[in-house]
């Protein structure tokens, strides 16, 4: 039974170079199966799509200024060659600019795929092929640290209501970049009650490409999130990103209240008075003399 | 009045602040060879990684300044036992790349399965997107197996609905496990996969933010045919891409 298990090291990279030059970088690509497999390279350009760092290659242009080519004596993009069972080959690609090439971002992956095996099979059959891509992000400008401009999009806190026991809040929002140029959000988001730290979130270093928006996110889970039980009371959101991003100070309150507790408090006394209630019915009136 | 206490006074002061001043000096290692000459910054005498049952020690004799030390652009982590931090890269694996239907019987779903696992480095996780060059085909492309409009009639390649009924015809994938939540609701749920024969782009399947570690999802092909079906061998190729989120 055949399979596919391939590694492909670095999985992204990421450059600033200027118009008319060349580098190169190293892909290591491992066949970890136990069949040798016949694999081919390929270069697609993509867009972002959706705001969780997901990729689109389907409306992307490439960019005819930048060339890319394979450094291998051996190899060329596109020129099928066959890895062993459980060997590594390393693939060296070469990326250079025009010197005309626009100064803005461009984005592109580099795939290692399977060619598909010719199967002679007599059955009614699907033949499984799999494909494995490392992105770059390569920004074209004439500084190493170009001009970057965001704002804070879409910023909320749910639920609506929030309780001191029941559900924990989650913080989400979005980073927009309007700037030609991708950045890595680099910031915190501070909750402060009377004007005592409760919580402090180191936001993800996420890549936010150009002209795009990217959800924030918060380590471990993912999900920026306080879990109750919380102190009633007002709390103050404060969202504050690296200098260099060029981005507004974003502050939002809340207010948890204590409506667990109460409603607790009310069935309590709800059922005292039930009960109450019920044993003056079952109490039989004296007889009228 | 005397001024030899003062000067003794002042000179024994200078002498001490010179001694104090070269107790800072702090020397790093050095071997020399007639051929060879290396400096270290520091010299760690033992490192390495403990175990037992019930503990996991990492340790660093001789390192200047043990730690993590963070900045904006950059990080230190001086000492060895910072090489144990978890550097996994992006790997991608099929189980079974041949799906052998065999012999197909009208009002009788067949299925095959293989399970895709995908491991991500620190700070990305990962799409995994499916395209088939054509539908299940006769050799000689006469006739096709249709894709598969699940029990409502109304899936599709990017929407998943039920697929349980043996009048419902056609040909179909279900995703079950780490990551296809948001595209299979349970193993009930298929949906077609896209068709590049139709110029259609590979449509997510199975997606985390998260990094993760051999992450895996159980593949469900299904064939359902109509007594109407023409005989014949239907074949077609379904090719599988592993992404980083960026």
């Amino acid at each position: 039974m055949s399979n596919f298990n391939l590694t492909l090291s670095p999985s992204q990279t990421e450059f600033v170079l200027k118009p008319g030059v060349t580098l190169i970088q190293a892909y290591d690509v491992i066949n970890n199966s136990d069949s040798n497999t016949t694999l081919n390279t390929e270069i697609l350009p993509w867009i972002p799509s959706g705001t969780d760092g997901s990729v689109n290659y389907n409306q992307a242009i490439n960019n005819p200024t930048i060339e890319f080519s394979l450094a291998n004596s051996d190899l060329k993009i596109g020129q099928p060659f066959v890895l062993a069972a459980n060997s590594k080959q390393q693939i060296v690609l070469k990326i250079k600019t025009n010197s005309n090439t626009e100064l803005s971002d461009n984005y592109y992956t580099f795939f290692v795929s399977q060619n598909q095996n010719n199967t002679k099979s007599t059955d009614n059959f699907s033949q499984a092929t799999g494909k494995i891509g490392s992105h770059l992000l390569l920004t074209v400008s004439n500084t190493e640290n170009p001009k970057i401009e965001s704002v804070i999009q879409n910023f909320s806190i749910t639920p609506n209501i929030k309780d001191v026991f029941l559900r924990p809040i989650i913080i989400s929002g979005k980073v927009q970049n309007n700037s030609n140029f991708f950045f890595k959000i680099n910031g915190k988001i501070t909750i402060t009650k009377n004007d005592k730290t409760i919580k402090e979130f180191e936001l993800n270093p996420d890549n936010v490409l150009n002209h795009h928006a990217r959800n924030i996110s918060c380590p471990d889970q993912n999900i920026c999130s306080i879990n109750p039980p919380l102190w009633p009371g007002h709390y103050l959101v404060k969202v504050a990103l690296d200098p260099n991003l060029n981005a507004k100070l974003y502050e939002t309150s809340f207010y948890v209240l204590p409506i667990s507790p109460i409603l607790f408090i009310l069935l309590i006394a709800g059922i005292i008075l039930g009960i109450k209630k019920f044993h003056s019915k079952s109490t039989p009136t004296p007889p009228l003399t | 009045m005397n001024k030899k206490p003062f000067i003794f006074f002042i000179v024994f002061l200078l002498l001490s602040e010179i001694c104090h001043l070269r107790s800072d000096i702090s020397y790093a290692q050095t071997f020399v060879s007639p051929s060879f000459k290396i400096d270290f910054g520091n010299f760690n005498m033992t490192s390495g990684k403990k175990t037992s049952t019930t503990y996991t020690l990492t340790d660093t004799v001789g390192q200047n300044a043990p730690g993590q030390y963070d900045n904006n652009g950059y990080t230190v982590k001086a000492g060895f036992q910072y090489i144990y931090d978890k550097n996994i890269p992006l790997s991608f694996e099929i189980s079974s790349l041949d799906l052998n239907f065999g012999s197909l019987t009208p009002n009788i779903g067949s299925t095959v399965t293989n399970t895709l696992t995908i491991s991500t480095p620190t700070a990305h996780g990962y799409d995994i997107l499916a395209i088939a060059n054509h539908p299940l085909t006769t050799i000689g492309a006469n006739t096709t197996i249709p894709d598969t409009k699940c029990d409502s009639g109304t899936c599709s390649s990017s929407v998943s609905d039920v697929w349980t009924s043996n009048s419902t015809y056609g040909f179909g994938f279900n995703a079950n496990g780490d990551g296809t939540s948001s595209y299979f609701t349970n193993s009930t749920y298929f949906r077609r996969f896209a068709n590049n024969s139709l110029s259609e782009t590979a449509k997510i399947i199975m997606s985390e933010n998260i990094p993760v570690e051999n992450h895996s999802a159980l593949i469900t092909y299904k064939i359902n045919i109509s007594p109407a079906q023409s005989t014949g061998t239907y074949q077609n190729s379904i090719n599988f891409i592993a992404v980083p989120k960026y």
